[in-house]
């Protein structure tokens, strides 16, 4: 008797605490949304409604406007660049690092580890005059560099835990017929690392997708602007434009959130098998 | 026995990494060392040798104190609720507790979530007149009328520091959640059958065998934490009167707003050198978890 009553106590409580901690995480995401379907004649309240009285898709069409476009495409063009040729050479380098029986490999392993936890802030000033000098601020090439190399390290480091977990003997079997090494690499490591790939396309995804600090300071006109830099951009211009803000939002957040969804699973599996484990 | 042309082609794999690396994460390391012992300015923008004058300065101004204590209150704050709260909702999640398949999803919303689009978002839900915040706080009777959490000198930092807890908490829930699944099943129903309570399992069996990743992990996102730049940055530039300007921010500001390289590169490697602790740290505490 007690003890089911107590059990059954102990779930009414979990199950509490599961609602706080859902309230906790979802409540700023309804609040975007509730305020990006706000029409803009309908007056803010305190307080604050928390639905509007008329949603409207309003705030998105206007969101989605010219310059809007522009970053857009320049997040994409960065971003879709950064992916390819970080996770291309990641896994190319956790390959090597996974294959090659040097001593000096153990030491370079450390080096690029290390590197995940460099301050960008401190060291963007030598960056930044490398790419004034070679010409290359407002490019998109400075920012696909710069988010290559901060990128890669963990794109290597996790790259290189999933290759680890990978039987070795399938990979030394492969190559003891008479495939030459890259055609090894090509048919049967690229082939059996997707999973790991695409868990780690998501990470370098959601990382290069947001990256202010580089892109505030490498690009100067409106035309090479990212995503996030042109939302705050917006913040001034905007003035109490809150609901076309809350869309554009929205609008950026969309893609990797859905690109998450999609590959969460990997992604998961892939993140702690690097950080937890590795 | 890795053959010669094994070897040329991890060469071929490895020579691009080296050299981005080594170009754009490492050299930049030694430039900002050699930045700071340089002096340049708007005005004058040559830079001229300047020794440890720049050195001197910032030690001894207030903006200085200012900034490293500031830094240390948001790393600990941010570190000490990330990790609490990545640690209950990871409990919470290991649990049997209903739709919690969907739970472990939604929880990483926030991760997910660019973190300017986060910054702006608790912004506005700071915001005075419009903010969510102060509408509850209102309509509970707490307040009168809406606070401006940002702009007093006094709530400002808690209030950036609780909207990046928000933001970063997930990452600390998917890690421990993680190894909460990897926790020994056996200790765990022997400590049942000894008839331990919940508490006393977590404190008894749980918690010491997590020791190491809570460890690990704590340093970790104490070092990300203490880099991160986005959330001071949109929430307040390190204001009201650098009441929030910690390492990053202020680095950018002298660098970018003020184009005083070498001023922002000393600061950068006063940061390096806090930053070179922790990260010893980090390899001593991975390394005796790997021997264990």
């Amino acid at each position: 008797m007690s003890r089911t009553w107590r059990s059954r106590r102990r779930r009414l409580g979990l199950v509490a605490l599961e609602l706080m901690l859902a309230a906790f995480v979802l409540l700023p995401f309804f609040w975007m949304l509730s305020v990006s379907l706000k029409p803009a004649d309908e007056p803010f309240s305190i307080p604050a409604r928390l639905w509007p009285k008329a949603p409207t898709l309003d705030n998105f069409s206007s969101a989605f406007r010219p310059e809007f476009r522009t970053y857009f495409v320049n997040s994409l063009i960065v971003s879709s660049a950064t992916v390819v040729i970080s996770v291309g050479l990641g896994l190319a380098s956790a390959y090597a690092f996974t294959r090659a029986k040097l001593a000096l490999i153990s030491a370079l392993m450390g080096l690029v580890a290390l590197a995940q936890m460099f301050p960008h802030s401190a060291i963007i000033i030598p960056i930044y005059k490398m790419m004034r000098g070679a010409g290359l601020l407002d490019t998109y090439l400075a920012l696909i560099i710069a988010y290559v190399s901060v990128t890669l390290p963990v794109a290597i480091w996790i790259l290189h835990g999933f290759l680890a977990k990978l039987p070795y003997s399938l990979l030394e079997a492969a190559s003891l017929d008479n495939a030459g090494p890259f055609r090894t690499f090509w048919h049967i490591v690229v082939p059996l690392s997707r999973p790991g790939l695409l868990a780690t396309a998501v990470y370098v995804l959601i990382v290069t997708w947001q990256e202010f600090l580089f892109a505030l300071s490498f690009t100067s006109t409106k035309e090479m602007r990212t995503l996030p830099v042109g939302l705050n951009d917006f913040i001034g211009q905007y003035g109490i434009r809150y609901g076309e803000l809350m869309a554009s939002s929205i609008l950026v957040s969309a893609p990797v959130i859905a690109a998450f969804f999609l590959l969460q699973r990997h992604f998961v599996a892939g993140l702690t098998a690097g950080a937890v484990k590795g | 026995m890795t053959s010669r042309r094994l070897r040329w082609l991890l060469f071929v794999f490895l020579a691009p990494t080296v050299l981005l690396l080594g170009t754009f994460l490492y050299y930049p390391m030694v430039g900002t060392v050699i930045e700071s012992f340089y002096k340049s300015s708007f005005i004058n923008p040559n830079p001229t040798f300047a020794g440890f004058e720049q050195y001197r300065k910032i030690l001894g101004s207030r903006d200085f104190r200012e900034v490293l204590v500031n830094s240390v209150a948001w790393t600990v704050g941010v570190v000490a609720l990330q990790n609490l709260l990545g640690f209950g909702s990871a409990l919470l999640l290991n649990a049997k507790v209903p739709g919690r398949g969907l739970m472990r999803a939604l929880v990483m919303l926030p991760w997910v979530l660019p973190g300017v689009v986060a910054a702006i978002l608790w912004r506005f839900m700071y915001d005075p007149q419009l903010g969510l915040i102060n509408s509850f706080l209102i309509r509970l009777g707490v307040l009168d009328e809406g606070t401006a959490w940002l702009a007093d000198t006094s709530t400002a930092m808690p209030a950036v520091v609780f909207a990046a807890v928000w933001k970063g908490f997930p990452f600390c829930t998917l890690i421990y959640l993680a190894a909460l699944q990897n926790i020994d099943r056996e200790q765990l129903e022997a400590a049942m059958l000894d008839g331990a309570r919940a508490f006393g399992r977590l404190v008894h069996v749980v918690i010491p065998g997590l020791r190491e990743i809570i460890a690990v992990n704590v340093v970790l996102t104490t070092i990300l934490t203490f880099n991160y730049f986005d959330m001071v940055w949109v929430l307040t530039r390190g204001g009201p009167k650098n009441a929030t300007h910690i390492f990053p921010t202020r680095i950018f500001e002298l660098g970018f707003g003020q184009f005083r390289f070498g001023e922002a590169s000393t600061y950068g490697v006063f940061s390096i050198l806090v930053l070179a602790l922790l990260v010893t740290l980090y390899v001593l505490l991975r390394s005796s978890r790997q021997r264990s």
